[in-house]
C-alpha cells in the first residue's frame, strides 16, 4: 500500500501565520507549490533542501498539522485532507521535531513516552507493554525512571523517537531531528530509525540537509522553493554536484574530496563512505607504493606579543559546581593551556568535558575565588596556584578592570540569535559598543556599527532599520556576531558558531571567521565537536576530557594519535579515516587532514607511486 | 550544570518517597493549618517534632532542606525587623528599653511559624516528583469537573510548567552570560537602571518561550492530544499502609494542637 500520496499538492502560509512564524520559528514559512509524491509502505525516504525550502511543511500536511490550499493528500488510504480522519492520521504518522527539549512532555521519561498512548485512551496494562517495547526500541530502557532534562542531546531525541514509537506508528517522520546535536548523538538516532526501518517495517521519512544522512535512505528527494527537484537513488542525487548547489545543497564531503581528486586527474570513481573511497584509491594504485616525504612545514612560529595581546595562558585552573553539596561536580580540574598571538584555536570535547566552563572563565563570566571582589586570602589556607592571563590582562586579580577585559575578549555563545533583542539591528548592534564606551560620539557609533555589519557580510544600508526578527537564521546569526566584534576585540571566542547550519551556511560561517581573525582580531577560538570543522580550520587545538587538557597541538598531530581520540571519545575527521584505512594497505599519506592538503598529497603519491611502478616495469 | 533551584525534586527511596502525593499534600494543608492553629511555644515544638521525624524519614539531607530557607532568609529578618519594633509589647525588656519582652517573644514566635511552613513545603516538593504532585492535585481536584472546572487542563498546564522550570532557567542563564559577555552590567547602579538592564534579558527570553510554545503544541497534536475526553491515565494513585501511618500522624498533629491550646494558656 502506498504510505503516502501528495497530488498536485498547494500550500501557503497565511497572513497571520506568516507573522507568527517569523518571530517564533526559523525560517521555515515556504509554500509548497504543487507537490506530487508517493511513499510506499517500509521505504526510508530522505528529504534534502536547505532552510525555507519547504521540506518541514511536507512534514506537517503529512499529518494533519497543516491542511493544504489545493491537491490531494492520502495518507494509509485515509483522506489526510478530511477532520474525521484527522485521529487515525496521526496515530499512524509520528513526527520527530528538531528540538528535543521542547517535544518533550513530562519531566521523567516514562511519563513522557506513555503521552502518546494515554491520548488514544489506551488501557493502563497496554500503555505499560507500549513503554516496554518503545524504550527498548531506542535502546533507553535503562533510563525509564530519569529525568528528561539530565539526559544527552542524543538520549533526549531518542526518547522523543519513543515518545512516537509508542502510538505504533506505520510511518515515522523526523523533521530535522539531528540538527541540534553532536556527530555522537546524530549517530544514535540515525542507528535506532535505520533499525526501526528494517525490523519493525516502518516507513521513514528523514528530512535533513547533512547529505551524508541521506546515503542510508533507499531514496533521495530533493526540495527547492517549493517543489521536488530531484528524486532517485541517494547515491545518484548526491553526485550532481550543480544542481545540488543550485539548491544551495553540498556535496558530501567524500564525493567533494573524489571530485576533487579527478579535477586533479586521477580516473577515480565516487565513493560515499571511506571505505569505498579507500578501496578505490587502492583499486587505482593496484599494487604500488610509494613513499612520499610529508612537506617541509613552515615551523610554527608562537610570537609572544611583549603585552600579551591576543594571548591566552592558563595553569592549574579549576572549578567546581555547587561545591559541598550532593550535586557537586568538579567541571574543571587543573587545566593548562597556552594559546598564542595569532591563532585560529580550536576546542574539542564531547559534552560535559569542561570546554564550556573553561571558555567561561577567559572574559571572567566565571571568576576566580581571588578575582571576586570580597575575596580575602585566608590564613593557614593556601592560594591555589592558579594563573590565567588573557590578553594580558591577570584574572586572577580581583582588581583587575574586567569590563575592559570583557571588551577586548569578545564572546559569541550557541545559538547567539536568540540573544537579538533590540528593534533594530542597528540598535542591536550597537549595544555592547554602548555599554563598553560611554563617551561614544553617535557618528563614531554609526561608523563601527556600519564596519562591523559590513565584516560579517550583511549590507548595512539594508538591515540597519530592520527588526532583527524579520531576518532570516542565518542573517541573525550574524548580526549575532556583528554585535559582539562591533568593539574590535582583541581576541574572538565562539561556541559552536556553526551549530545547527546547513553545510553551505556552515561554510559561509567558517569563511566569515578567517575574514574577522584576519582583519579585527588577532586570536579566534571555537569550541566546537565537528572534527571536520577543526580540521580544515585551525592551526592548533586543543583536547578537553574529564574537566583537563588531554592535549594540544596541531590538528595533524591530535587526529593522528589514535590512543588520545579514544580516550576523549571523540569522532576523526574524514580525511584522517581515510589515511587511516589507507595507511593499513601500506599506503601512507602524509597530510594535516585539511581536504586540500589531503588531495595534494595524495595526488602527489598516486603519481609517484605509478611512475615509479611505470620505471620497475 | 546548572545550579539546584529551590524545592527541586531529591531522588532517593524512602517512606516519604514512597507515600501517595495525595496522601503527602493533605499532610501538608493540614500541618499547615495546624501551624497556624498553635498558639504557644509547646505546640510549636510539637509540630516541629513532627516535623523532624518526617524529615529523617524522608532521607533528605539537612543542607537541603536549609537551602529552602536560604530563599526567604530576607523576608525573615524583614518581618522579624518589623514585628520587633512595631508589636506594642507592655513589659520593657531592661528599664526604659524601647523593645518589649512581648515582642521578642511575638517575633520568635512568628520566625519560628514561618520556618516550619517554609521547611514543611520543601520536604513536599523535595520527595515529590512534579509529575506525581500534579497527578496528586488532579486526582485530589476530580471532584470538581463536576461543575465543569478543567482539571485535566489545568493539571497538564502546571506539569508542562514545571517540565520547562529549568530549561528557561537555563535559558536565562545563558542570555544572562550572552549580554553580559556584551558589557552589560546587571550588579550596579540604581534601581530604573537595573530594570532598565533586564530588557535585554526579558525580551530574548519571552521569545524563546513563545517559540517553545509553539514548537510544544505542535509536538503534542502530533501525539494525538486531543483534550481529556478519550484520555487515559498510565499512572494510578494508590494508597498503601504507609499513607495509613501518614493520615494517623497528620490527624494527631492536627488533634494534638487543638487539644493543646484547650489546656496550655496562650501568652500570646
Amino acid at each position: 500500500m502506498t504510505a503516502i500520496a501528495f497530488e498536485k499538492v498547494h500550500f501557503s502560509y497565511t497572513e497571520t501565520n506568516d507573522g507568527a512564524d517569523k518571530l517564533f520559528a526559523s525560517d521555515t514559512s515556504f509554500a509548497l507549490d504543487g507537490v506530487d509524491l508517493s511513499i510506499e509502505e517500509g521505504e526510508f525516504v530522505a528529504v534534502l533542501g536547505h532552510n525555507g525550502s519547504g521540506k518541514s511543511t511536507l512534514a506537517r500536511l503529512s499529518n494533519g498539522l497543516l491542511t493544504p490550499d489545493s491537491g490531494k493528500i492520502t495518507v494509509l488510504g485515509m483522506d489526510a485532507t478530511d477532520e474525521k480522519n484527522l485521529f487515525n492520521i496521526r496515530k499512524s504518522v509520528g513526527i520527530v521535531f528538531q528540538n528535543p527539549d521542547n517535544q518533550t512532555v513530562a519531566s521523567i521519561v516514562e511519563d513522557d513516552v506513555a503521552f502518546g498512548p494515554e491520548n488514544v485512551g489506551l488501557p493502563r496494562e497496554e500503555i505499560g507493554k507500549r513503554i516496554d517495547f518503545a524504550l527498548n526500541a531506542v535502546g533507553m530502557e535503562q533510563y525509564r525512571h530519569s529525568t528528561t532534562t539530565r539526559l544527552s542531546g542524543g538520549q533526549k531525541q531518542r526518547v522523543a523517537i519513543a515518545g512516537v514509537l509508542a502510538l505504533k506508528p506505520k510511518i515515522m517522520i523526523l523533521d530535522e531531528s539531528t540538527a541540534m546535536l553532536d556527530p555522537r548523538g546524530r549517530k544514535e538516532v540515525i542507528d535506532v530509525v535505520t533499525r526501526l526501518n528494517k525490523e519493525e517495517n516502518i516507513t521513514v521519512l528523514l528530512i535533513t540537509h547533512f547529505p551524508e544522512e541521506a546515503l542510508i535512505a533507499d531514496r533521495a528527494i530533493v526540495m527547492d522553493h517549493g517543489k521536488i527537484v530531484m528524486q532517485g537513488k541517494p547515491q545518484d542525487v548526491l553526485q550532481d554536484e550543480r544542481a545540488l548547489r543550485k539548491c544551495s545543497l553540498a556535496l558530501p564531503r567524500s564525493v567533494r574530496i573524489c571530485r576533487e581528486l579527478q579535477a586533479g586527474g586521477l580516473q577515480i570513481e565516487d565513493g560515499f563512505y571511506e571505505e569505498d573511497l579507500a578501496e578505490n584509491i587502492l583499486a587505482l594504485l593496484q599494487e604500488k607504493r610509494a613513499d612520499i616525504a610529508a612537506e617541509t612545514e613552515t615551523a610554527a612560529s608562537n610570537p609572544t606579543s611583549k603585552d600579551g595581546v591576543g594571548e591566552i595562558v592558563c595553569q592549574n585552573l579549576s572549578y567546581t559546581y555547587n561545591p559541598s553539596s550532593p550535586f557537586e561536580t568538579h567541571a574543571l580540574d587543573g587545566v593548562d593551556l597556552h594559546v598564542y598571538s595569532g591563532d585560529f584555536f580550536g576546542i574539542l570535547g564531547h559534552t560535559g568535558s569542561g570546554k564550556s566552563t573553561f571558555v567561561q572563565h577567559l572574559n571572567a563570566l566565571l571568576k576566580l575565588p581571588t578575582a571576586e571582589k570580597k575575596y580575602k586570602p585566608k590564613k593557614g589556607k593556601p592560594i591555589p596556584q592558579t594563573t590565567l592571563t588573557v590578553n594580558g590582562y591577570d584574572l586572577t586579580d580581583k582588581n583587575t578592570d574586567f569590563r575592559q577585559l570583557r571588551k577586548k575578549v569578545g564572546m559569541v555563545f550557541q545559538y547567539p540569535e536568540y540573544q537579538l533583542f533590540a528593534e533594530t539591528v542597528f540598535q542591536d548592534v550597537a549595544f555592547g559598543l554602548r555599554n563598553f564606551v560611554k563617551e561614544l560620539q553617535e557618528d563614531e557609533i554609526t561608523a563601527a556599527v556600519k564596519d562591523a555589519l559590513e565584516t560579517v557580510g550583511l549590507c548595512y544600508e539594508e538591515v540597519k532599520d530592520k527588526s532583527p526578527f524579520d531576518l532570516s537564521g542565518g542573517q541573525r546569526r550574524r548580526v549575532a556576531i556583528a554585535g559582539v566584534i562591533v568593539t574590535k576585540p582583541e581576541i574572538l571566542i565562539l561556541d559552536e558558531p556553526a551549530a545547527g547550519l546547513d553545510p553551505l551556511g556552515k561554510e559561509e560561517i567558517m569563511s566569515l571567521l578567517h575574514t574577522i581573525h584576519q582583519k579585527w582580531c588577532k586570536t579566534v577560538l571555537i569550541v566546537s565537536h565537528d572534527m571536520d570543522e577543526i580540521a580544515e580550520n585551525c592551526n592548533r587545538a586543543a583536547v578537553f576530557g574529564d574537566g583537563k587538557v588531554l592535549a594540544a597541538d596541531t590538528p595533524k598531530t591530535l587526529f593522528a594519535d589514535e590512543t588520545l581520540i579514544r580516550r576523549s571519545g571523540l569522532d576523526i575527521p574524514f580525511t584522517a579515516k581515510l589515511t587511516a584505512l589507507l595507511r593499513e594497505k601500506g599506503v601512507v599519506i602524509p597530510s594535516d587532514f585539511t581536504t586540500d592538503s589531503f588531495v595534494k598529497n595524495t595526488l602527489r603519491y598516486v603519481s609517484t607511486a605509478l611512475s615509479e611502478g611505470a620505471c620497475h616495469a | 550544570m546548572r545550579e539546584v533551584a529551590f524545592g527541586q525534586y531529591y531522588p532517593a527511596n524512602s517512606f516519604v518517597h514512597k507515600c501517595d502525593p495525595r496522601t503527602k499534600i493533605l499532610f501538608l494543608i493540614v500541618y499547615i493549618v495546624a501551624v497556624f492553629l498553635a498558639n504557644s511555644f509547646y505546640a510549636l515544638a510539637a509540630l516541629a517534632a513532627v516535623f523532624c521525624l518526617v524529615a529523617v524519614f524522608s532521607r533528605i539531607p539537612v543542607s537541603s532542606l536549609f537551602r529552602s530557607v536560604k530563599a526567604i532568609l530576607f523576608l525573615l529578618a524583614f518581618t522579624a525587623l518589623l514585628n520587633l519594633f512595631f508589636y506594642r509589647g507592655k513589659t520593657p525588656l531592661w528599664e526604659g528599653s524601647f523593645l518589649t519582652y512581648e515582642a521578642v517573644y511575638f517575633t520568635v514566635f512568628l520566625a519560628v511559624r514561618l520556618v516550619l511552613l517554609v521547611l514543611s513545603s520543601a520536604i513536599l516538593t523535595l520527595t515529590t516528583t512534579p509529575v506525581s504532585l500534579t497527578d496528586g492535585i488532579e486526582s485530589l481536584l476530580t471532584p470538581l469537573k463536576w461543575v465543569r472546572f478543567p482539571v485535566h487542563e489545568l493539571a497538564l498546564i502546571m506539569s508542562i510548567a514545571l517540565r520547562f522550570i529549568p530549561i528557561l532557567t537555563d535559558e536565562t542563564g545563558r542570555i544572562m552570560n550572552a549580554q553580559k559577555a556584551r558589557g552589560a552590567d546587571f550588579e550596579t547602579g540604581g534601581l530604573f537602571k537595573r530594570i532598565k538592564a533586564i530588557v535585554p534579558i526579558l525580551i530574548p527570553l519571552l521569545i524563546s518561550a513563545f517559540r517553545r510554545a509553539d514548537e510544544l503544541g505542535d509536538a503534542m497534536d502530533a501525539r494525538c492530544y486531543w483534550g481529556s475526553k478519550v484520555r487515559t491515565k498510565y499512572k494510578k494513585l494508590t494508597f498503601t499502609w504507609r499513607d495509613i501511618v501518614a493520615f494517623v500522624l497528620c490527624t494527631a498533629c492536627l488533634v494534638g494542637v487543638v487539644v493543646m491550646g484547650q489546656f496550655i494558656p496562650a501568652i500570646i
